[in-house]
């Protein structure tokens, strides 16, 4: 395996020539960021309007689909009656199932699915790396067997919780890995085959933690939770996982320069005049965040952070300061989607939504390297 | 003997606490047939006798079928197996939410009265809902008595703990009539069944083989139905050391114990491979160690249906079957 290569040269494997910084690709994305034309300009801000219209619209849409139909009269007497406003209220059974359980369930969707894309898109820039995302990269993993622990096992369970075990999984598996990565280089097959590799171990230690320790019933129930499942969605959960998505987008917006010049590979990011450790630092640190309240909450959601970003360039081009606003409103809108034919589907049965992320991630993934010419 | 000084010690405490038992956060709150019950942590409290019951799973949906409560059920769930067929009727009158293990907004859209479920794990976040949120709702939930020995009366076994359910059961919702000719009948099981282990001579081994999964053997450990059935045949479970209700364990480690008999569960109806007992018999049979046991060749195997192995209603029936079992092969007289 090459030690290290230089940035034109990984542009030519088929890792490399998906990545945002492939030069000579046919794609329609000029080759440095820009300088954004005004017609440019407009049309990112009509595209704007159009995305939070359609996260709007998807939230307002989906609030009604589950295994109960609810209706917009209902849904209003739920809403109109916290708000003070003369209603008639709903039985309180019915009023739980809008306000308690599906009203969560939606905006934790669109939480969660916006903070895994955004993690997705800040990964594949920092790593140099087109497949690089939370799940690939084994952190949801690491995430996972924290969150287990802390569930099973019950240590940390007081001071830590499962958010917390959950973290700490998160950024053991990061540190694994970039310590497996130390020499070398960031070449793109390596981090993949490292972070699966990493992935792989977490997998084996939450494993080997169920199996001792859990009876039958446990493990079934972690078992679906790990397939990644919105059913335990709460206005708790909810809170959380705004902060950490507002912050998170907040922190990586910021950092949307240096990103750019991560994906044109350290040196350039380093001649650009990004202070490359402590940034890179950072950033890891904030994705870690992301991807560990997201696995705490929901479990392991995997192909949001692969598809929607390389979806969303496609559609804006690589430029972080537009990509990734972009990239939050795409995956937000997905999951919301993605979640609700998890809840109807099958019904009565309820799908684990990392299922569906799954099937529906994998087509449109070899659909976005078609059109790019790849396959 | 100090160990038999300890038992009795321990069969003394289980009178004292049995004496105790019908006073013990259970009171009747008046005459306007107001009720409240202890359930697994949780006081429940009645102003009525509930007329919209949903069951969660197979063992209290047929604990509310044995004491004829269809017409105040609006919902049952998460069925591993068929139900016996003595209830069949009954049950068709039983709307069936979901196949699966129940989720909260299914629960919630039948707007039921009370929850009954044998185990607790069956209120969490990602199911049911936890019950401190049901609770809240104004909605009590039941769990099943065997679920939660800590909060039981220290020595009662998992039958002692079914006849706890019918109690309170039969007090929620008013029918203390049918509970109680229901635990007379069971207990009367019980003592015939009992009767047998005075003419165990030499008490035998016994491995429970409850299913198999992956191709690993799940059997009964200790604290569950057959560890307490064992018990009271006068018979030795096999995997009693191991304090767990179902332990996965190896063929190997069945093989070291070389148990006198086995009693297989049949499963068939749940429709996995290897739960069949015919299945597990074969199984049984090929395996290159496991089939050189004694109770393997000679056939001392009694087959039990395998969901009447977990806490409930019909396990009164498995007891009954093994008794026999142990007549027919020797074992008892």
């Amino acid at each position: 395996m090459p030690v290290s290569r230089a940035p034109a040269g990984s542009g030519r494997d088929l890792l490399g020539v998906l990545h945002p910084s492939a030069r000579a690709l046919p794609g329609p994305q000029p080759v440095t960021p820009p300088p954004v034309a005004t017609g440019g300009r407009l049309s990112r801000t009509a595209l704007g309007l159009l995305g939070t219209a359609a996260l709007l619209l998807s939230v307002a849409a989906s609030v009604r689909i589950g295994s109960a139909d609810v209706g917009y009269g209902e849904l209003g007497r739920a809403l109109g009656g916290r708000l003070g406003l003369a209603v008639e209220p709903l039985p309180p059974l019915l009023d739980s199932l809008i306000w308690d359980l599906r009203l969560p369930r939606v905006l934790l969707a669109a939480l969660v699915g916006a903070a895994l894309a955004v993690c997705g898109a800040v990964l594949q820039a920092v790593t140099r790396n087109a497949l690089a995302e939370p799940y690939l990269l084994g952190v949801s993993s690491g995430a996972s067997t924290g969150a287990v622990v802390v569930v099973v096992l019950g240590i940390g369970a007081g001071s830590l919780g499962v958010t917390g075990g959950a973290f700490t999984g998160a950024l053991l598996s990061f540190g694994l890995l970039l310590i497996l990565l130390r020499r070398g280089g960031l070449d793109s097959l390596r981090i993949v085959l490292t972070g699966v590799i990493v992935g792989e171990f977490f997998a084996a230690v939450t494993a080997l933690i169920l199996m001792a320790s859990g009876d039958a019933d446990t493990t079934r129930a972690i078992t679906h939770w790990l397939l990644g499942s919105m059913a335990s969605a709460r206005w708790d959960v909810v809170v959380i996982g705004a902060v950490t998505t507002v912050v998170g987008l907040a922190v990586t917006w910021a950092c949307a320069g240096a990103l750019d010049g991560f994906a044109f590979g350290a040196d350039t990011a380093a001649s650009l005049g990004v202070g490359v450790r402590a940034t890179r630092a950072t950033l890891l640190v904030v994705t870690a965040l992301m991807t560990s309240v997201a696995v705490a909450s929901v479990g392991a959601i995997g192909f949001v952070g692969l598809i929607v970003p390389h979806g969303v360039r496609f559609l804006v081009g690589p430029t972080h300061r537009v990509l990734l606003p972009f990239t939050a409103l795409a995956g937000a809108v997905f999951l919301v989607w993605a979640d609700a034919l998890a809840r109807i589907a099958f019904t009565p049965r309820e799908v684990p939504v990392g299922v569906f992320t799954a099937l529906l991630g994998v087509p449109l993934f070899l659909l976005i390297l078609r059109k790019r010419g790849e396959l | 003997m100090p160990q038999r000084a300890r038992a009795g010690l321990v069969f003394a405490l289980a009178l004292v606490a049995a004496g105790c038992a019908d006073s013990g956060g259970q009171d009747r709150s008046g005459s306007n047939g107001a009720v409240t019950v202890a359930s697994c942590g949780r006081d429940l409290s009645f102003d009525r006798a509930p007329e919209r019951a949903v069951a969660l799973d197979q063992g209290a949906t047929e604990m509310l079928l044995e004491l004829g409560l269809e017409d105040r059920m609006v919902g049952t769930a998460h069925l591993v197996t068929d139900i016996a067929p003595r209830y069949r009727e009954a049950y068709e009158q039983v709307p069936v939410l979901s196949p699966d293990i129940l989720t909260g907004e299914q629960l919630r859209e039948a707007t039921p009265d009370v929850t009954v479920a044998s185990f607790a794990a069956l209120y969490s976040r990602d199911r049911a809902g936890t019950r401190e949120e049901l609770a809240e709702l104004g909605l009590p939930s039941y769990v099943s008595a065997v679920d939660c020995p800590e909060d039981n009366e220290a020595g009662l076994t998992p039958f002692d703990r079914l006849f706890v359910d019918y109690e309170n059961l039969g007090r929620i919702f008013g029918v203390e009539d049918r509970a109680a000719e229901l635990i007379a009948e069971q207990r009367q099981v019980v003592e015939e069944a009992e009767e047998t282990r005075e003419t165990v001579t030499d008490p035998p081994t016994v491995v429970w083989l409850y299913s198999v999964f992956n191709g690993l053997p799940y059997v009964a450990g200790n604290g569950g139905i057959p560890s307490d059935i064992s018990q009271r045949l006068g018979v030795v479970n096999a995997f009693d050391d191991v304090d767990e209700q179902w332990p996965e364990v190896t063929w190997e480690e069945i093989a070291e114990r070389d148990p006198d008999l086995l009693v297989i569960g049949d499963l068939s109806e749940r429709g996995a491979p290897g739960d069949s007992a015919e299945e597990k018999l074969t199984m049984l049979r090929d395996h290159p160690v496991v089939s050189r046991l004694d109770a393997v060749r000679e056939t001392r195997i009694i087959e039990v249906p395998g969901i009447e192995m977990d806490p409930s209603v019909r396990s009164v029936n498995t007891l009954r079957l093994v008794a026999e079992g142990l007549r027919d092969l020797g074992y008892a007289g």
